[in-house]
């Protein structure tokens, strides 16, 4: 007897959710009824045009239709080819006027049911004259002239990180899709001392489920930042904190990725990767320089990141993404590290600003554990950077670094960082075209450790020459 | 408690065939989801598509579609969409590749049933024949992308989106052509109407000064000539030598029109109209498809305001 009211109570809800759902269902249909179209702005203001149309041009309405893109189709394929030809302007104005004669000339030929078709313009394209089945290639060039008024500690591998010139990088990006189910990315990098393969993975393009999969040697997905490339950055060097906890590379290593778009309105991303937990470039809270081999699933390095964006306007949007790192670390049988981050992107821009104006904030936190013999290694680091895009010509930086530091020397990757390390950057960028750009940087480096903090000016040219991908947000 | 759990597991199963059925009933009156990349192959697609389509352009009428912020949101946008339609010739490879990419939709990559790339329709003009490269500006090696300003070739494109749609949806292959038919005959109407127009200016008002090498299909349509661009190479900032030397050209020739989009900056173009005693145009980029104009009445606003300035 004491179950009986609770039963009712669910068979009500069930009879209720019945009766919701054919309510819905009944108006849905109703909805769908051809013979009533939903009497939509759309129809309404193609009703007035019409009226507009026939009260402006009240004879051509149904004598001669349009003759204009008549003259476009039967237009011959080869004279226009000579007329696209860049000459001179005089040149070309005579022959934008003979071009322009000629349609004239033909204003008075055939009829619509020809025009509707595509055929005659697709033929003539000449556009696709230049298909070739070559991928995507571009080369990066970034080169630095640096001064230093104490010794260099600059953590990144692409950072000016001495007194005079410096080759950043020549980076040869790669990519084209593979087939309908693959896609290649490909990012060489030489330096005046050798080739590395930075990255080079295969993407997949038609799983289902919203999935998606990485193999081959990518950047691990930790943090804003880091699978990025320094030509996509804004500023000559890479954070502090990226190159202690992450490496002078970044975190990246052989394995793969999966990533899952969940079907929230909203953009959700989450992602999982299993790399090689060695190299120390690229993995050096984790095995780095040491390689002790892959014993077991655990001997790996596991990144997972969940992103999260909101539009909060036209103008405002929002990246939100929390990155983790498990994997083994060489101080003993067993030993392990861990590292948290969380980022915050917050960037403006007006749509209707000719000057494609936009400021933009970047603040990215990192937490690291490490297992030693008989201890625990804690520290954090960070920076945040607000960036003024000025206009397509000029941009603004600031950017303020901090990684604490670990005393009494336990540290055995970094020993000699006892200290916490503050870092102020400033930087200007211009951009005589959208496929190069100058930027001068100055620093202010406090390691707390040095006796004096570390001066920085630095001028750096980028260019860029080829087909180069589009960048993500 | 066993006849409890029965019960649970059988309202669960219940509510479940109630929801999938109310899903399938939802999806089938479900309309063809379209994505375009500008506003204007927006507004072309819901001309055909009327009530049958749901279409979403990635970028705004008042935003440069070179560059386009790849927002996370346009990849939910595109995860979801049946059809995308882009404009090609490389005017969004700067931010949709890698977007089309992650978007995981088989249906909508390069090549797919639900791809259409509105390039492949047209007839275009300023298809580099020589050897080109970057020296020469930001030069799109296919030809130049901006056709959807001229309506003659929006009426190819608007067949080949009613080729896709019927292909999409052949349930409503009939209202699709029916669409197709009265949108090309209004638009046909309406190009023959600003031709006569224009053909009756004389050869010195047709002479125009633009600022970016965009507006060639406008020209070509309205039989306008293109004496200079602002830009002294595509892409590339307006100097002082160069507006010198455009302001020199357009009082020699007594060019007395300058027309761009509203996306560029318009400080040199409006000092310019200025010395030259002429007029400066700002023209949209686009259809302003939020506010439910049409494309009809996009083209015939961008002439109206062209003619005005010329036939002073």
């Amino acid at each position: 007897m004491m179950l009986q009211p609770h039963i009712l109570i669910k068979h009500k809800a069930v009879l209720w959710t019945l009766v919701l759902f054919a309510l819905l269902y009944s108006t849905q249909a109703q909805a769908q009824q051809p013979s009533e179209p939903a009497p939509d702005d759309e129809v309404i203001t193609r009703q007035l045009e019409e009226a507009d149309d026939n009260a402006t041009p009240p004879k051509q309405l149904d004598t001669q239709d349009n003759p204009a893109q008549e003259s476009e189709v039967t237009a011959e394929d080869s004279a226009p080819v000579q007329e696209e030809e860049e000459l001179s302007d005089e040149e070309l104005k005579a022959l934008e006027a003979a071009l322009a004669e000629d349609l004239e000339a033909q204003e008075d030929t055939p009829s619509l049911a020809t025009t509707a078709s595509t055929q005659g313009f697709s033929q003539s394209t000449m556009g696709r004259t230049l298909q070739s089945m070559n991928p995507d290639i571009s080369l990066i060039l970034d080169v630095a002239a640096a001064g230093f008024s104490n010794t260099p500690l600059q953590g990144g591998a692409h950072d000016p990180n001495q007194n005079g010139f410096n080759l950043q990088q020549l980076e040869m990006h790669i990519e084209s899709n593979v087939d309908p189910f693959f896609e290649l990315q490909a990012n060489i990098v030489f330096s005046q001392f050798g080739v590395e393969v930075e990255e080079a993975y295969a993407r997949t393009l038609a799983l289902p489920a919203n999935l998606q999969l990485k193999a081959g040697q990518f950047l691990t997905q930790m943090g804003r930042l880091n699978p990025t490339h320094p030509h996509s950055w804004s500023f000559l060097d890479q954070p502090l904190v990226n190159g202690k906890f992450l490496g002078g590379e970044g975190s990246r290593g052989l394995g793969m990725e999966v990533s899952y778009l969940t079907p929230l309105p909203w953009f959700v991303e989450l992602t999982a990767s299993s790399t090689m937990a060695t190299g120390a470039c690229c993995a050096r809270s984790f095995y780095g320089g040491q390689d002790l081999g892959v014993n077991s699933p655990t001997d790996l390095l596991y990144t997972t990141r969940m992103e999260h964006f909101f539009a909060l306007s036209d103008s405002f949007s929002l990246l939100w993404g929390t990155s983790a790192q498990f994997g083994p670390n060489p101080t003993g049988l067993g030993n392990r590290t861990e590292i948290y981050a969380t980022d915050l992107y917050l960037r403006w821009r007006p749509l209707n600003n000719p000057s494609r104006t936009s400021v933009s904030l970047q603040v990215e936190a990192m937490h690291r554990r490490r297992q030693t013999a008989g201890d625990i290694l804690v520290d954090n680091g960070g920076y945040g950077q607000l960036v003024w895009d000025i206009n397509f010509r000029h941009a603004l930086g600031v950017r303020y670094d901090f990684v604490e530091g670990i005393a009494g020397g336990l540290d055995t990757i970094d020993p000699e960082w006892t200290e916490n390390r503050q870092r102020a950057t400033a930087q200007w960028t211009f951009y005589p075209s959208h496929f190069s750009r100058l930027r001068l940087q100055a620093g202010y480096d406090n390691p707390g450790w040095y006796e004096r903090p570390i001066l920085i000016a630095m001028l750096g040219a980028e260019v860029l020459i080829g087909a180069h991908g589009a960048h993500g947000y | 408690m066993k006849y409890n759990h029965l019960k649970h597991i059988t309202s669960a199963f219940i509510t479940l065939a109630i929801v999938l059925f109310a899903h399938s009933a939802w999806a089938k009156g479900k309309k063809i989801r379209v994505v375009t990349s500008t506003p204007d192959l927006a507004a072309i697609t819901m001309a055909i598509g009327g009530e049958h389509v749901e279409v979403t352009s990635l970028a705004r009428h008042t935003e440069d579609p070179h560059y386009v912020d790849p927002r996370p949101s346009h990849i939910v946008k595109l995860n979801k969409a049946d059809l995308l339609v882009v404009n090609g010739l490389e005017l969004e490879v700067g931010w949709l590749p890698g977007l089309v990419v992650q978007a995981r939709n088989k249906n909508i990559q390069a090549g797919a049933q639900g791809y259409l790339d509105a390039s492949s329709v047209v007839k275009l003009l300023q298809v580099p024949t020589q050897a080109i490269d970057r020296s020469q500006g930001d030069i799109h090696p296919g030809g130049n992308p901006h056709f959807t300003y001229d309506p003659r070739r929006a009426l190819n494109i608007a067949a080949a989106v009613e080729k896709k749609l019927a292909a999409l949806d052949p349930d409503h292959k009939k209202d699709y052509a029916k669409n197709n038919e009265s949108f090309s005959s209004d638009l046909g109407t309406v190009i023959k109407t600003y031709e006569d127009k224009f053909a009756k200016l004389s050869s010195e008002q047709k002479q125009v000064v633009t600022y970016h090498a965009s507006t060639i299909y406008i020209s070509d349509w309205l039989g306008l000539k293109e004496v200079m661009q602002v830009e002294p190479k595509p892409g590339i900032a307006p100097n002082p030598k160069h507006i010198a030397t455009v302001l020199t050209a357009m009082r020699k020739q007594n060019v007395h029109l300058i027309f761009q989009e509203s996306f560029y900056p318009k400080k040199a173009s409006q000092k310019l109209a200025q010395l030259a005693k002429g007029d400066l145009v700002v023209i949209p980029g686009g259809t302003n498809v939020s506010d439910g104009q049409t494309y009809i009445k996009r083209i015939k606003t961008m002439a109206d305001a062209i003619y005005k300035a010329a036939s002073k």
